[in-house]
C-alpha cells in the first residue's frame, strides 16, 4: 500500500519508512503538519500515519482539516500521550486508530493492514462471512464448517466475526482486547491465548485443515493457508 | 502586633461601621424625641400663660385699679422665680405695671401664644434672664390697656442644649466602646490568623509536614483549619507519591535499562554469527517490552493518583464489567486447572471510569488466579448491600500477613511469596489508586480458609 507518514522525529521516521518499505509498502514522508496536510490533500494514499505532536500544525488539526475536506482516507494517529482520554480525543478528531508510543512495529503493521482492509471492504454489510469452508451467518448467528454446525458462545462468536472480517491478516492480542472486549489494558495473564485456544478447539479440532494460526510473537491469523 | 494593622482588621472596621450606624440611629431617635417634647412643652407653657392671663383679665374687670395693680405685683413676686414676666401698658404702649421695659415688638395682642424675640434692654430689671425667643401672650383689655405674660426661658434652646449634650455623650461612649471591642476582637482574630499565616509560610518554605493548630473551640476557624490540614495532608501525600515515583523509576527502570545496554554493548564487542545477533536483539526487545510495561503502569498510577483525572466519568454497569472480565479470566483459570467462581448480582452500577475500573478488576483477578494453587478456586463477587456496591475477589493463595497489608499497596512492593511469579509489583498500587479516585474503600483481609480477600467498597450514592 501507499503510505503517507507525517512525523517530525527524523530518526523515527527513517526507521519506520525503512520497516514499511521492507514490508512491501511505498512510503512518502512529511516532517511537519503543513507539508503533511498539503501532501495528504494533493496525493493519493491508502493510509496516513500521523504523529500527534507536529510543528506548524499539530496532528489532530491535520486530521480534522482532512476530514473537513471530505477525505475518507484511513488515518492512524501515533502519540506519546497515552491516557484513555487522549485516545478518545484522537479518535474524535477523525483518526481511525490510535497507537501509543512506544509500540511494537508488528503492532503498527497489523493495525495499518486492518484499517486499509476495512476501508476497502464493501460498504454494505454482508449477510455471511466465509473463510474456506467456515461460514458465519450474521443474520441467523449460525456458524458452520463444512456444513457442520458449530455452537459458539456470543463472545466467541464476536471474536470469530472479528477474525473473519480480518481473514488473511495478522491481528494482535491488543487489537483483539480492544475490538472484541473493549478493554484498554495489558493483562498480565494471557487471557487472549486461552480464548483463542478455546475457539480453535471448536472450529479447527475436528477438521483436517487448521484455519486459525498463531503468528509467533505477534498474534493470530485466520486464513486458508498458514 | 502593630496598631495600623490592627485598625485594618475586618473586626475593627465592622465595629466602627456598626458604631456609626448606631450613632445615626440614636441621633434620629433623639431628634424625634426633641421635636415631640418641644411641642409638648410649648403646649404646656402656652396653657399656663393663657391661664395666668385670663386670671389677670378677670381681676382687671372685677377689681378697682389700685387693687388690680397690687394683684399684678403679687403675682409677679410669686411666679418670677419660675421665669414669669408680666407687663401692663396703656393704650399707647407705655408701661403701667410689670417687670418689662416695653411691649415686645412683634407680639400681637390677640390672646394667642407666640414665640417672640425679647431684647436684653426690655428685661433690664431681671438681669438673670437672657434675651431669646420667649413664649408670650397678650390681650387688649376692654379699657384699652394691654396686658401680656411671658416666660423668660428660651425653652427651645435649653431643650436643644440638653438633647445635644445627651446625644454627644451617647455617641462618644458608643464609638469608644465599639472601637475598644473591635480592637480586642481584631486582636483575637489576628492572633489566630497569624498562626495560619505562620503555617502557610512554613509550608511555602518547603516544610510540608506543618499543620495548623486547632483551638478546640470547634468554631469556623477550626473548620477552616481542619479543611486546610486535610488539603495539606493530601498535598503531602501527592508529593511523597511523586518522590516515590522518581525513586521507583530510578530503581526499577534503571536496572533493566542497564541490562539491555550491557547486552547490546557486549553483543557489539566482537563479530558474531547472524543467529547470535538475532538472539541478542530478541532478548533486548523482550527486556524493552517489560520496561515499557512498567513505565506505562507507573504513569497510569501517577495520573490516576494525581487527582486531575480528565477521562470519561459516567455511570458504569459494574455487573457487566465484572461479568465480562470474570468470564475472560475464568476460562484462563480453568486452563490452569483452577476454578474462578462468579457471583455477580445483575444491575449494579457506579459512577466512574469504565476503563480504570476494568483494569483494577483485571489486576485483582490476575493476582487471584496467579496465587491460587492448581485444583483450588478463587471467587469474584459483586453485590449491593444497603445501597453500597461491593466487589470482592478472594483467592486460595498464601494470603498477606496483617502487617504487610498496607505496604503491598505501595508501588513495586512484592512479598517473598510473589518473587518467583511474574509481575511488576504495581498491580495493587493501581487498584488502590483507582479505588481512591472512585471514593471506594480498598481493604485486604484473610479469606475464609487460607487466602486473601480483597474488597472494593463503593460509597453509598456512587451507584448511578
Amino acid at each position: 500500500m501507499h503510505i503517507l507518514l507525517i512525523e517530525d522525529d527524523r530518526a523515527a521516521a527513517a526507521y519506520l519508512a525503512k520497516g514499511l518499505t521492507e514490508s512491501g509498502h511505498t512510503v512518502e514522508r512529511a516532517a511537519d503538519g503543513e507539508d503533511g496536510l498539503h501532501l495528504a490533500l494533493t496525493g493519493q494514499y491508502d493510509i496516513l500515519i500521523v504523529d500527534r505532536m507536529l510543528p506548524k500544525r499539530d496532528g489532530l488539526t491535520v486530521v480534522r482539516m482532512l476530514r473537513a475536506d471530505g477525505s475518507a482516507t484511513p488515518v492512524l494517529v501515533l502519540s506519546a500521550l497515552g491516557e484513555v482520554d487522549d485516545r478518545v480525543e484522537g479518535l474524535r478528531a477523525g483518526g481511525d486508530d490510535y497507537l501509543v508510543k512506544p509500540y511494537a512495529f508488528s503492532e503498527l503493521l497489523a493495525r495499518l493492514d486492518a484499517l486499509v482492509r476495512r476501508h476497502r471492504a464493501p460498504a454494505e454489510i454482508p449477510q455471511r462471512l466465509r473463510v474456506a469452508d467456515l461460514e458465519l451467518d450474521l443474520v441467523s448467528h449460525r456458524v458452520t464448517r463444512g456444513g457442520k454446525l458449530i455452537r459458539l458462545q456470543p463472545r466467541e462468536q464476536r471474536l470469530l466475526e472479528y477474525l473473519m472480517r480480518h481473514a488473511g491478516q495478522v491481528v494482535t492480542r491488543t487489537m483483539l482486547l480492544e475490538q472484541v472486549w473493549d478493554l484498554h489494558f495489558d493483562p498480565q495473564t494471557n487471557v487472549i491465548d486461552t480464548q483463542m485456544s478455546r475457539l480453535r478447539s471448536k472450529i479447527d479440532k475436528d477438521f483436517d485443515r487448521a484455519l486459525l494460526h498463531t503468528v509467533r510473537g505477534i498474534g493470530y491469523k485466520l486464513d486458508e493457508s498458514p | 502586633m502593630n496598631l495600623p494593622r490592627l485598625l485594618r482588621t475586618s473586626a475593627v472596621r465592622l465595629a466602627m461601621r456598626y458604631a456609626l450606624l448606631y450613632a445615626v440611629l440614636i441621633a434620629l431617635g433623639l431628634g424625634v424625641l426633641y421635636w415631640t417634647s418641644a411641642r409638648f412643652v410649648d403646649a404646656q407653657l402656652g396653657a399656663g400663660l393663657r391661664k395666668t392671663l385670663n386670671e389677670l383679665a378677670l381681676g382687671h374687670r372685677d377689681l378697682d385699679r389700685k387693687t388690680f395693680l397690687a394683684l399684678v405685683r403679687s403675682r409677679l413676686r410669686a411666679d418670677a422665680p419660675d421665669g414669669l414676666h408680666l407687663l401692663l401698658t396703656d393704650s399707647n404702649g407705655r408701661p403701667l405695671a410689670g417687670d418689662l421695659e416695653g411691649w415686645p415688638p412683634g407680639l400681637p395682642a390677640d390672646g394667642q401664644v407666640h414665640n417672640v424675640w425679647v431684647e436684653d434692654d426690655l428685661i433690664s430689671g431681671r438681669p438673670d434672664d437672657e434675651d431669646g425667643y420667649w413664649p408670650a401672650v397678650g390681650i387688649r383689655l376692654p379699657d384699652g390697656d394691654q396686658l401680656m405674660v411671658a416666660y423668660g426661658v428660651d425653652q427651645a434652646e435649653s431643650l436643644l442644649d440638653f438633647t445635644q449634650g445627651t446625644m454627644g455623650t451617647i455617641l462618644g461612649v458608643s464609638i469608644a466602646l465599639a472601637l475598644g471591642l473591635g480592637l480586642l476582637q481584631g486582636r483575637a482574630l489576628l492572633l489566630r490568623i497569624d498562626t495560619l499565616v505562620d503555617t502557610a509560610r512554613a509550608i511555602g518554605a518547603g516544610r510540608l509536614n506543618q499543620r495548623i493548630p486547632l483551638s478546640g473551640r470547634n468554631d469556623e476557624f477550626d473548620d477552616l483549619a481542619g479543611q486546610l490540614n486535610g488539603m495539606l495532608g493530601r498535598i503531602e501525600e501527592l508529593m511523597a507519591g511523586l518522590r516515590q515515583v522518581t525513586d521507583n523509576i530510578a530503581h526499577d527502570l534503571r536496572s533493566p535499562l542497564s541490562r539491555v545496554r550491557n547486552l547490546l554493548d557486549v553483543t557489539l564487542l566482537e563479530a558474531r554469527e547472524p543467529a547470535e545477533y538475532r538472539s541478542a536483539i530478541e532478548r533486548a526487545t523482550a527486556e524493552l517490552e517489560e520496561i515499557i510495561r512498567t513505565f506505562n503502569a507507573l504513569l497510569e498510577i501517577a495520573q490516576t493518583e494525581a487527582g486531575s483525572f480528565r477521562g470519561e466519568w459516567t455511570s458504569v454497569d459494574l455487573s457487566a464489567v465484572a461479568q465480562e472480565l470474570g468470564e475472560l479470566y475464568r476460562d484462563t483459570a480453568e486452563e490452569q486447572g483452577k476454578v474462578l467462581a462468579l457471583e455477580i448480582q445483575p444491575g449494579l452500577s457506579v459512577r466512574g471510569n469504565r476503563h480504570l475500573l476494568a483494569q483494577a478488576l483485571g489486576n485483582l483477578l490476575d493476582n487471584a488466579i496467579k496465587f491460587t494453587p492448581a485444583g483450588e478456586g478463587a471467587r469474584l463477587q459483586a453485590v449491593e448491600d444497603a445501597g453500597r456496591v461491593r466487589v470482592m475477589v478472594s483467592d486460595r493463595g498464601p494470603g498477606i500477613p496483617y502487617g504487610e497489608r498496607k505496604r503491598v499497596l505501595q508501588r513495586f512492593v512484592r512479598l517473598d511469596a510473589a518473587r518467583s511469579t511474574p509481575g511488576s509489583g504495581l498491580g495493587l498500587s493501581l487498584v488502590a489508586a483507582v479505588a481512591r479516585l472512585h471514593g471506594a474503600t480498598l481493604s485486604l483481609e484473610d479469606a475464609a480458609g487460607p487466602g486473601l480477600l480483597v474488597t472494593l467498597d463503593f460509597p453509598r450514592g456512587s451507584a448511578a
